[in-house]
């Protein structure tokens, strides 16, 4: 309460360099995030997607695809166009459904599991195509994001006085948190409609970030972008991973920034996963050299 | 740099960004409307009086509507017979179990409200244009049953429906000071529906929307929300049946018919979508063209040469859906956006944006 | 027993009137997305025409038919021109809006133009009379109205499959950007199945007309087809010929069967307890598509 009453003029000289800070404290209040120094934390499994198959008619987009995503790493996935990236993600977040396979999250079973109860768990995904929420500004959006974190029922949030009052100006400095992180103060009141592609995708993190994650699929987040933009957003991916504590599973065709960030690479291809392990493994693997880098 | 606000407004706390009226002159600006409404009825006389307690009615089943489809994007082509249920009922309780007003009164919004969450149902799980046939289904069905269960809704004779009762020694008889007892109600709703438009249930309204199917994936749920969306909006449009049924003291099937609740959307475009100044603009509208047409129509009688008695039903046919397509092509978002354009013109004069 | 069957066979004929009522308005939902309530309306208009051509100007049947069917071309050219194209990029809410209100401007200029009574034709411009066959009593009228119901539609089928503009239109069915880039004027495909379906729905009201009455009244079957389109799914011309002869079948039923045990005027309520029906049990109706979203 105290943070939200204050002047913002003392915010500004006691925020940290992540910024973030009540986001991690919302999360915290959830689960105990694990301590930075203890490197032997083991890597527990977090998502574990086994076995998934899915078919439009004729074309098969997953093949028995098996992959996990263990605690406090960088997954990419990687394959040509029409892999089956996005569709994985689909299936994992509960938009598409297989025909055959399990997802856990945290060994919860969340196969069958409408999408927005597996936003509540905590699984967040930015969209290829992004799909804001192009009538609201940005900072409605990310607030709107917030929305399975909001706890006031519709009748206190007509009477609005005094429990939403509080709820939403609470909301509002989670959000405006969020928005500090990612550089968006110049454009918090603006319409999203109007605003860049770059712009876009940053506000669309932010909107997943707000959901409170507990793992974040990204889908392209930087397609479309140039060398300063593209380092913007490794920045803020890396950010997060560190000082949230999540795993972020991301799409990716840059392989230079593929390479540079991630943990472990998974590769796609026509719905098969053909490759799987660090980065160097992955690009001396022949398999993935013929089907996706090329030679050279 | 927001431009609502004038200059050297800063807000140093998230309380202030928020608030809806934030200048001082706003505020008594605010306060002066209210009260001046208040004074009204003192001034005009029982003409004036009648319309303005229609507007007031009217822009309660505005608001429903302005959420169902402003806020929530669904068409609903039903409104006007969920107003009539609404009518029904206070009339029904009073006559076959004697209730007093102020208990059907709730009751007249809560009855539409399941009425119309049952036939929205099957409807409101699906994307794209069913609500707009299930309403359009639940407005025959509902004249039929209100036309032929005689025992209980008199049919098609209507029913004789009374005023409250005294409440605070105030006799509500008298035109004036229903005027008074409507505009208190109506000033509540609209308070009510301020804030929903502006609470998270409002946020995911407009969420569903924009983009229903990233709103799902960000945790929305969307049968959850349409659903609610369509019972407060029917619960809305219950509110106002009643008090405008009320006021008449008689309540008949034959008003609400398919017609009106085509003219309901049509002046809800005109008015403004998505806005609460767009549905109270949009009601005021409707009920002076109601006026106007009234007025203008023995003009065209003569005009088609005397034997028009089918003028009138025609005029307002022709006359009002021409408004509203001229409405629509020209000003898609309505009288409201053009108000925004007015306040943003005074506020940046002389530059254009 | 019997009268089942005779409101069967009766329910086919008059369910041919449903089923082109059906398709006029698959025709125009499936090349805009638009679901076009005023042609609910379009049906008086034509009336109405075809009756000015009989009546007061006394012109022989068959140019009678001919000025109905190009009245109903220029009214679709027309309501497309001034009210749909201003609308192309709004969503979906803005051209719904405009066809409800151009039912209710078609209804008031119905009322202006017969000036406000139920006119008859004097004498029905389809032969008169009924045929017996066995135990049924086939009404001569409802009988060729059937025929030539089959007709429009078989003709309007054959258009969409063998001609060049009938494959433009199946194509911006699909989708409009793709139709755009194969070089088919979009526009002009809108034009031309706003122009089909007046003309179907003004044939449809003069044929009504005759059975019915020319009157203000005739808007409620462009309803009930509304509940018939719904049936066979919005986007299917099949399903809304089945559906149409299926509602056909429903209404006459419910005259036999069901109006007895309700009170009131049950046949336009049945229809859309149907509808609701539909909408509890199969959403998408019979033929229905369902579309797959992309994200």
């Amino acid at each position: 309460m105290a943070e939200i009453t204050r002047d913002i003029t003392k915010k500004r000289e006691q925020r940290y360099s992540y910024g973030l800070t009540l986001l991690r404290e919302c999360i915290e209040k959830k689960r105990p995030l694990s301590n930075p120094n203890n490197k032997e934390t083991e890597a527990k499994t977090l998502l574990r997607a086994e076995d998934i198959s899915i078919a439009f008619g004729k074309l098969q987009a997953l093949n028995h695809v098996k992959v996990e995503v263990k605690e406090g790493e960088i997954l990419a996935i990687i394959g040509p166009n029409g892999a089956g990236k996005t569709c994985l993600l689909n299936v994992i977040s509960g938009f598409y459904r297989a025909q055959s396979g399990e997802v856990f999250l945290e060994d919860k079973r969340i196969t069958h599991s409408s999408s927005h109860r597996i936003a509540e768990l905590g699984l967040c995904r930015t969209f290829q195509n992004i799909a804001l929420y192009t009538g609201l500004s940005v900072i409605d959006n990310i607030i709107a994001g917030r929305h399975p974190h909001i706890k006031y029922n519709f009748v206190t949030g007509m009477i609005y006085f005094p429990f939403a009052n509080q709820e939403e100006a609470r909301q509002r400095a989670i959000a405006e948190d969020i928005i500090d992180f990612l550089e968006l103060e110049h454009v918090r009141g603006s319409v999203v409609g109007m605003l860049a592609y770059g712009l876009r995708k940053r506000v669309e993190m932010g909107r997943a970030l707000a959901l409170e994650p507990r793992i974040l699929l990204l889908d392209e987040p930087m397609a479309g972008m140039n060398l300063d933009e593209k380092e913007d957003m490794a920045r803020f991916i890396i950010d997060i991973n560190e000082f949230l504590k999540i795993p972020i599973v991301l799409i990716e065709h840059d392989m230079g920034v593929v390479m540079d960030i991630a943990d472990r690479i998974v590769v796609l291809d026509f719905g098969n996963k053909i490759a799987e392990g660090p980065p160097e493994e992955i690009k001396s693997n022949p398999k993935v050299i013929s089907a996706y880098l090329g030679a050279g | 740099m927001n431009i609502n606000r004038p200059c050297g407004t800063f807000d140093r706390t998230y309380f202030q960004a928020k608030e809806l009226y934030r200048t001082p002159l706003r505020k008594t600006l605010l306060a002066l409307l209210i009260v001046g409404m208040y004074l009204l009825p003192f001034v005009t006389g029982d003409y004036g009086i009648s319309i303005l307690t229609l507007i007031c009615a009217f822009t309660i089943g505005m608001l429903g509507l302005q959420i169902i489809t402003g806020y929530c994007g669904q068409i609903s082509i039903g409104h006007a017979a969920f107003m009539g249920v609404g009518m029904y009922t206070v009339g029904i309780l009073q006559r076959h179990f004697g209730l007093s007003f102020w208990v059907c009164l709730p009751l007249a919004g809560l009855v539409p409200m399941f009425i119309g969450m049952m036939f929205g149902l099957p409807a409101l799980r699906m994307k794209g244009l069913y609500l707009a046939f299930a309403t359009l289904a639940a407005h025959f069905v509902i004249v039929y049953v209100i036309s032929n269960w005689r025992s209980v809704t008199n049919g098609t004779d209507g029913m004789w429906m009374k005023r409250p009762d005294v409440l605070f020694g105030i006799d509500f008889k008298s035109d004036r000071n229903y005027y008074l007892l409507v505009l208190t109600i109506t000033i509540i709703m609209t308070y009510l529906a301020t804030n929903l438009a502006r609470s998270k249930l409002g946020r995911s309204f407009v969420a569903v929307r924009d983009n229903d199917i990233a709103a799902e994936v960000m945790g929305i749920n969307i049968a959850y929300t349409k659903i609610m969306a369509f019972g407060i909006g029917c619960f809305f449009a219950g509110i106002a049946g009643a008090l405008g049924g009320a006021y008449y003291e008689y309540v008949n099937v034959e008003w609400f018919g398919l017609d009106d609740s085509i003219w309901y959307l049509g002046f809800l475009v005109v008015g403004g979508f998505g806005s609460i100044f767009g549905a109270i603009a949009g009601a005021t509208v409707w009920k002076v063209m109601d006026e106007f047409s009234t007025l203008v129509t023995p003009l065209t009688e003569t005009l088609l040469g005397g034997v028009a008695f089918y003028a009138s039903a025609a005029f307002s046919l022709i006359f009002y859906s021409l408004i509203i397509i001229v409405f629509l092509v020209f000003e898609p978002r309505g009288i409201a956006h053009r108000w925004e354009i007015v306040k943003r013109s005074y506020r940046l004069h002389p530059f254009p944006y | 027993m019997e009268e089942t069957i005779k409101s069967i066979v009766l329910g086919l004929c008059s369910g041919g009137i449903y089923a082109l009522l059906a398709v006029s308005y698959v025709v125009i939902y499936k090349s805009t997305r638009v679901f076009p309530f005023s042609q609910a309306a379009v049906l008086i208009i034509g009336a109405y025409i075809m009756w000015y051509c009989l009546i007061p100007w006394h012109l022989p049947i068959w140019l009678g038919f001919i000025i109905t069917c190009i009245g109903g071309a220029i009214l679709g050219v027309i309501v497309e021109r001034a009210f749909m194209r201003p609308l192309v990029g709004q969503p979906i809410l803005a051209p719904i809006v405009v066809t409800l209100c151009l039912m209710l401007f078609f209804r008031g200029i119905g009322i202006l133009m017969g000036k406000g009574d139920i006119q008859g034709f004097g004498e029905s411009f389809l032969p008169v009379g009924a045929w017996k066959v066995g135990f049924l009593h086939l009404p001569k009228i409802q009988v060729y109205g059937f025929i030539l119901c089959a007709v429009l539609i078989a003709a309007l089928m054959l258009f969409y499959e063998k001609t060049r503009t009938g494959l433009g239109m199946r194509v911006v069915h699909e989708d409009h950007v793709v139709a755009q880039n194969l070089g088919i004027n979009v526009k002009r495909i809108f034009q031309y199945s706003w122009v089909i379906s007046c003309i179907i729905a003004v044939v449809a009201g003069m044929l009504l007309g005759n059975i019915q009455g020319v009157g203000l009244a005739l808007d409620a079957n462009g309803l009930i087809a509304i509940a018939a389109v719904l049936f066979g799914g919005l986007e299917s011309f099949a399903g809304a010929i089945i559906a149409g002869l299926a509602i056909g079948i429903l209404q006459m039923l419910t005259i036999a069967h069901i109006a007895p045990l309700l009170p009131g005027e049950t046949t336009m309520m049945v229809p859309f307890v149907f509808l609701l029906l539909i909408l509890f049990i199969k959403p998408y109706g019979l033929f229905g598509l369902v579309r797959i979203e992309r994200l």
